[in-house]
Formats: C-alpha cells, structure tokens, sequence
C-alpha cells in the first residue's frame, strides 16, 4: 500500500490554506463553465491554462483539477431545467431530468446528478490511485510501435466508429493532423509549412486551436441564428435537492451501474462521456421496464439521471488515470491537461511518477478534495447556479470572445496568435455549419505529433519494414480490437440503413445550442 | 449533437426554390480540403530537408496526410453531389446517431424531445440558414480588435469587441453596453494584469491610470 502512504503526503501538500483557494476557485470556475451553455471544461483548462502561468505548477494543476470535474457537475443544469443539455455530456441525463423537472421536482433531479457526479468520480478516482502502478508498468512494455498503435486506435474510433458520417470524421481527422505538422520536425531539424514565417517554427499552439475551434467557432455559430430563435423556457428548481432513505435507495444502483459504464470508456479514446453517458442511460431505461416501473419515461425516474451523470464523472476520473500513466488523452479536456503537463515541461507517461512524483500525488489527493468542494457547492446551491443561465445571450457571448482574446494574446503576446485564433475560429464555423465534428480535429492536434515520431523511430528501427508495426501481442490485439469495432460499425449503420428506408431528413434531429 | 427518431420532422415555413447549389453547398468543403491537401504536397515537395534526416524523414508523414485529403475532398464531393442534404447547422459533436439510438435504447416516442432553437423560431425563413450579416458584423469586430490591440491598447480595444458583440447579438441598451464592456475588460486587466503579471499592451492610455501597466 505503497500508494497510501504518497496520497497521504499529496493530501498534506494540498491541504494547505493557499491552495485549498485555488482548489475553490477551480470549482467555482469549473461548475459556472459547466451551467453556461456551449462552453465545457476543455474550455475552462484551456483559457486559463496562459492566465495560471505565473502561478507555481501545483497551485495550477490543484486548481485544473477542481474545474477538470467541476464542468461535468454544472452541464446537467441547463437540461434539467431549459431542456437544451450545454453539453453533448449531458444529453442522456436531459431525457429523465427535464421529465422530473416538469413533475415538480427539478432539485431533486440537481440534486441527484451532483450525487451522482460525485460518486462516480469518487470510484473512478479511488480507482486511478490504486491502480496507476499497474497501469505504469504496462505502459513500460510499450515501445514505438505500440504507442503508434495506441494513437492509431484513437484516431480510427473518434473518426470512424463514432462518428456520424466517416468521410467527415476523417476529414476533421486530416486537418488536425496537418495543424500538428506545421514547424519544426522534432526528429530531422526541418521547417515544415511555415511559408518562410519564423513565428511558426513553434509550431500552432493546441490552446488557439482548442479556443479557436470551440470558443469563437461557438460564437459565430450562435450569430450566425440568434436572430432566429426564440427563447427557450425555464423551469423554476423548487423544493429540497436531497434525497429521501427510500430515493436514495433506489438510486443507489443507478450511481453504481453508471460508474461500471463509465470507467473502462475513461481509458478508451471515443470523445469522452456520450458513448457511456447513452449506455447507462439505455441500462436505466431496460431495467425500469423489466420492473415495471412506469415513472420513467411519464414523471422522470431517479435512476435515470443517476446512472448517466455517475457514468460521465467515472469516465472523467479514468480518463485521468490513462493521461497520468499512459499519457494518453482520451477527452478533449484531457487533451488540455496534457497540453498543461507540456506547458510546465512535463511528459505524462509511464516516467511522471517517477520524475514528477510531487506533483502527480498533490494533483491526485486534489481530485478528491475537488469532487468533495464541488458537492458542497452544488449539492445545496444548484439553484443558485441555475441563476447564471438568466444571463443574456448578448454578455455571455461577448464575454466568452473577449475572455478568449485574452486567454490566446496571454500565451505569448503574439499578434500572430491572435491571426491564427480568427482564422481556426472560422474553420470552426465552417466545420459546425456542415456538421462535421470538431473533436477528431482535437484528439489529431494533440496525438498527431506522438504518432508521426512513434511511426517514424518504429520504422527507422525495422529500416523500413512495415511488419514490426504489428510484432507484438499488444499491437496485435489493439488491431484486433479496432478491426471489431470497425465491424460492428458497419453492421450497426447498414442495419439503421435497411430500417430507416425513407432517409430521415436531417432536419429531424436533436441538437444542443 | 445530433439524435434523430427523439426529435419530429419540422415542417418547411417557407418554400425556397430549389436549386441545384441547395444542398450541396458543402462542396465548399470539398474544395477546401482539396485546396489544404495542395498546400500540404507543394509545402512537401519543397521542403529543405537537412543532411542526415534517415528513412523515414520529415517528408513521409506529410505525404500521407496529404494523400488521405485528396482521397477525402474527393469522396466527400461525390457524396455530396450524390445526396445533397440541407444541414440543420446545430450540430456540435457529430457522433453517430445508429451508435446513439442503439446504445441508448432510444425509440421514436418515449424520448422526450430535446429542445432545439428551431423548434421555436423567430423567423419565417429556413431557421438553418446562416445570418451572414450577424456573424459576418461578429467577425469584422474580431478583426478590427487585433488590428486596434497593439495602437490602441487592451482596455479600449476589449471594451469595444464586447460591446460590438453584444450589440450584434441582439442587445437594445448601447449606452448601459459601455458601461459593462469597459468594466468587463478592466477586470480582465486588473485581476491578471495587475494582479498576476501578465503583459497586456496598454497603447494611448499608457501612464493615464497606474494599474495600466
């Protein structure tokens, strides 16, 4: 129990007054970034991600930590009570949580997601610690190959298996992969698509990308329907947001199944919390009618809040695990707490425990603590939060634009960021407009680099034969599995194909802001 | 995001023309990946690569990105010419509806709907087509703010984005406006330019105020 004696000492590192204020306003941020609609936690991280640079690296990821769990507490709000879910994290929650909202008993459903969020990231949290040693020594077995195979799995199930269309997905795919090549060729010395420009030697920094493409992309969308909306309606969240022996009860299986979705999809790189999110919600829904239950689906049943707001925050807690040892980012917003790691000269993998072990312990005990805040502050409060979505249409936005201008010239003064943050901004519009996603472009900008250095030294170790790529039981099976959900894929879309003969329009479809 | 079979069918309010272009506007797309995988084969083929880079160099990545997009701008203009699709435009995520709806156990009538803003609209036009003159007014006011930044300063030039957006976006209250932007961005410029130290260019008010740099 090796593991308890070095949490214990992350514990007293975090429990310091100065950084239980950072630990608080991360959550603080976190939860307000969640409620308001279209922004996450990706977002949060990444616009303070410039401002937290003077500050020293654990206060910083102290506080990342509060916010990276903080967004998935306050995103279930504005679906509870509005019906429109702020984040795609947050749809399988809306369908149960907006019905018991109409039943009169939207703090309850409040209530029971920040119950819900907190036990899952609770288990997932509990299980990161225990289980990152294993994890790290796993990750010692891989070499190039293997790393090229991880990558590669993630970018094939971001772009093909879940996407909508597969020729989107990949496209949003190549152009993530082609902003991670611009600058300078780590392995060769080359300048790569700089147009003779030294500014870009660096390289196009992930967090222009991240605010250009999600940030302003979401401004101008808006502005590009504002004008033809109406509003939308909601509903007050009145009586006590607690639950009863008898509800707890029956929730309690609920936050246990759902944190059984959400912990393995933590480790696997599918975007994040919809494919869990939607599973547990299915297995509330199965079992509901199995008992007969005819709450769910008229009046909004507990347990299908519970199970999807348990399986996002489990999925968020093991996705940290895989960042930590495998230095994998299986989210957008672990994605941008790698970019974190990189930005205080970090490399999360199999070595940060080791070499960064101050900081990795504090960052650990510091989720714990954050979940714990982030239940104080929202468990009573959830209608104070729910004020927020009063905010006008017209300040939130302009405050998000100026708020992401800010965050990009932070990085390193640079007009030239600035440039580049309209230009990704407008790609980001042009790609919503069409509906092609935007997270393949994300996971491509982050991973894309990893990819090409592991493909490059694999392939410089065999000279050249492209057979050592699947040398090993690890690549072998990584392939494999791809391979299945490939398959089943394809299956899955020729039968809704088959079903669905008249081509639904696509004008019938559910959607976020 | 996007979940058919939750949601009904919205009726058309208005009958547009159809013409040959509806539809099919993403072939814009088309030719932008087209126009990136050129970018991509030029900025290859006449890269300076240094002595020594070994097999494989700087160019073998880039080649194959660039051969996917040709192959993508290709298959995507087929498909779009093929089956063209007015897109509602209000999709964030783009993750497979099949997967969804199956995973899910979503069926077409005990979904509750999920409200989107075209359910409710404003207006008697097609809600998913774009206002270009909102967001061209929101891009315009970006880029006048880069181009003011460094003259001007963050304070004036902050103060005039925010209220620029809010303005296009629908706020009826210019006056009451400047009063929030300018006190927007002088917190942005006090909490972390004063208090944490980051540089923010302070241009003609240099020396006006003393926590402007």
């Amino acid at each position: 129990m090796d593991q308890l004696g070095l949490l214990l000492e992350g514990f007293s590192v975090a429990l310091t007054p100065m950084n239980l204020l950072w630990l608080l306003i991360g959550a603080v941020l976190g939860t307000a970034v969640g409620v308001l609609p279209g922004l996450g936690s990706a977002m949060a991280v990444a616009l303070l991600l410039p401002v937290t640079f003077s500050l020293d690296p654990t206060g910083a990821f102290i506080m990342f930590a509060s916010i990276y769990f903080g967004g998935l507490f306050g995103d279930s709000t504005s679906g509870i009570l509005l019906n429109t879910p702020g984040n795609s994290s947050a749809i399988a929650t809306t369908f149960e949580g907006h019905r018991m909202a109409k039943d009169g008993r939207a703090a309850k459903a409040l209530g029971t997601s920040a119950i819900g969020a907190f036990t899952g990231g609770m288990i997932a949290t509990t299980l990161v610690v225990f289980f990152s040693p294993y994890l790290v020594r796993l990750a010692t077995l891989f070499g190039p190959a293997e790393y090229f195979a991880l990558a590669a799995f993630a970018f094939v199930a971001i772009s093909a298996v879940v996407a909508e269309s597969v020729v989107r997905g990949l496209i949003a795919l190549a152009i993530g992969l082609s902003l991670a090549m611009v600058g300078v060729d780590g392995q060769s010395g080359a300048a790569r698509f700089t147009l003779g420009m030294p500014e870009f030697l660096d390289g196009i920094s992930i967090i222009v990308v991240t605010v250009g493409l999600l940030a302003l992309g979401e401004v101008l969308h808006v502005a590009s329907r504002i004008h033809r909306e109406g509003p939308a309606m909601q509903i007050r969240a009145k009586g006590s947001p607690y639950l009863t022996w008898s509800e707890f009860k029956q929730a309690f299986p609920a936050f246990l199944r759902g944190t059984g979705f959400g912990l393995p999809f933590g480790a696997i790189p599918v975007g994040g919390s919809e494919v869990p999110t939607f599973l547990a919600y299915g297995t509330e829904k199965k079992l509901a009618k199995r008992r007969g239950d005819t709450d769910f689906g008229s009046r909004g049943a507990i347990q299908g809040v519970a199970g999807p707001e348990a399986a996002g925050n489990a999925t968020a807690g093991s996705a940290m695990g895989a960042l930590l040892a495998l230095g994998l980012p299986t989210s957008a917003t672990a994605a941008m707490m790698l970019a974190a790691f990189q930005q205080y000269g970090m490399q999360p993998g199999p070595l940060l425990f080791e070499r960064s072990a101050d900081l990795v312990w504090p960052l650990l005990a510091s989720l714990f603590l954050g979940l714990i805040i982030l239940l104080i502050i929202n468990l009573p409060f959830a209608a104070v939060w729910a004020k927020l979505l009063l905010v006008p249409k017209h300040y939130l936005y302009a405050g998000v634009t100026v708020f992401a201008v800010f965050g990009v010239y932070a990085i390193a003064s640079s007009m030239k960021d600035l440039w580049l943050l309209l230009g990704i901004g407008a790609l980001g519009f042009v790609m919503r407009r069409f509906a092609i996603p935007l997270a393949p472009v994300l996971i491509a900008a982050i991973l894309g680099p990893l990819a090409e250095t592991e493909l490059r030294r694999a392939l410089a170790v065999s000279e050249g034969d492209l057979g050592i790529l699947v040398g090993s039981p690890i690549t072998v099976g990584l392939y494999a599995v791809m391979a299945v959900a490939i398959a089943v894929s394809i299956v899955q879309h020729l039968r809704h194909r088959r079903k669905s003969a008249p081509a639904p329009t696509p004008a019938d479809r559910v959607t976020t802001p | 995001m996007t979940t058919h079979l939750t949601h009904p069918p919205t009726e058309p309010t208005e009958l547009v023309p159809v013409r040959w272009f509806t539809g099919r506007s993403e072939l814009i797309v088309s030719v932008l990946v087209l126009g990136l995988a050129v970018f991509l084969t030029v900025g290859t083929v006449t890269m300076a690569v240094p002595e020594g880079s070994g097999t494989p160099g700087p160019q073998f990545f880039p080649t194959i990105v660039a051969g996917m997009l040709y192959l993508l701008a290709i298959l995507l203009a087929i498909q779009v010419i093929r089956a063209p699709r007015t897109v509602d435009g209000d999709s964030n995520v783009g993750l497979s509806t099949d997967l969804l709806t199956d995973i899910g156990d979503i069926d077409t009538t005990s979904e509750l709907r999920v409200v989107r803003s075209s359910t409710r609209p404003t207006t008697r036009r097609r809600i998913s087509a774009t206002d270009w003159r909102t967001t061209g007014y929101v891009f315009g006011a970006l880029v006048g703010f880069v181009l003011i930044l460094q003259p001007v300063g963050w304070l004036l030039s902050a103060s005039a984005l925010f209220w620029a957006i809010a303005r296009a976006l629908g706020s009826r209250r210019p006056v009451f406006d400047v009063g929030v932007s300018v006190i927007f961005s002088s917190f942005i410029q006090l909490a972390f330019s004063a208090g944490l130290g980051l540089n923010l260019p302070s241009g003609i008010l240099t020396g006006v105020l003393s926590w402007i740099n």
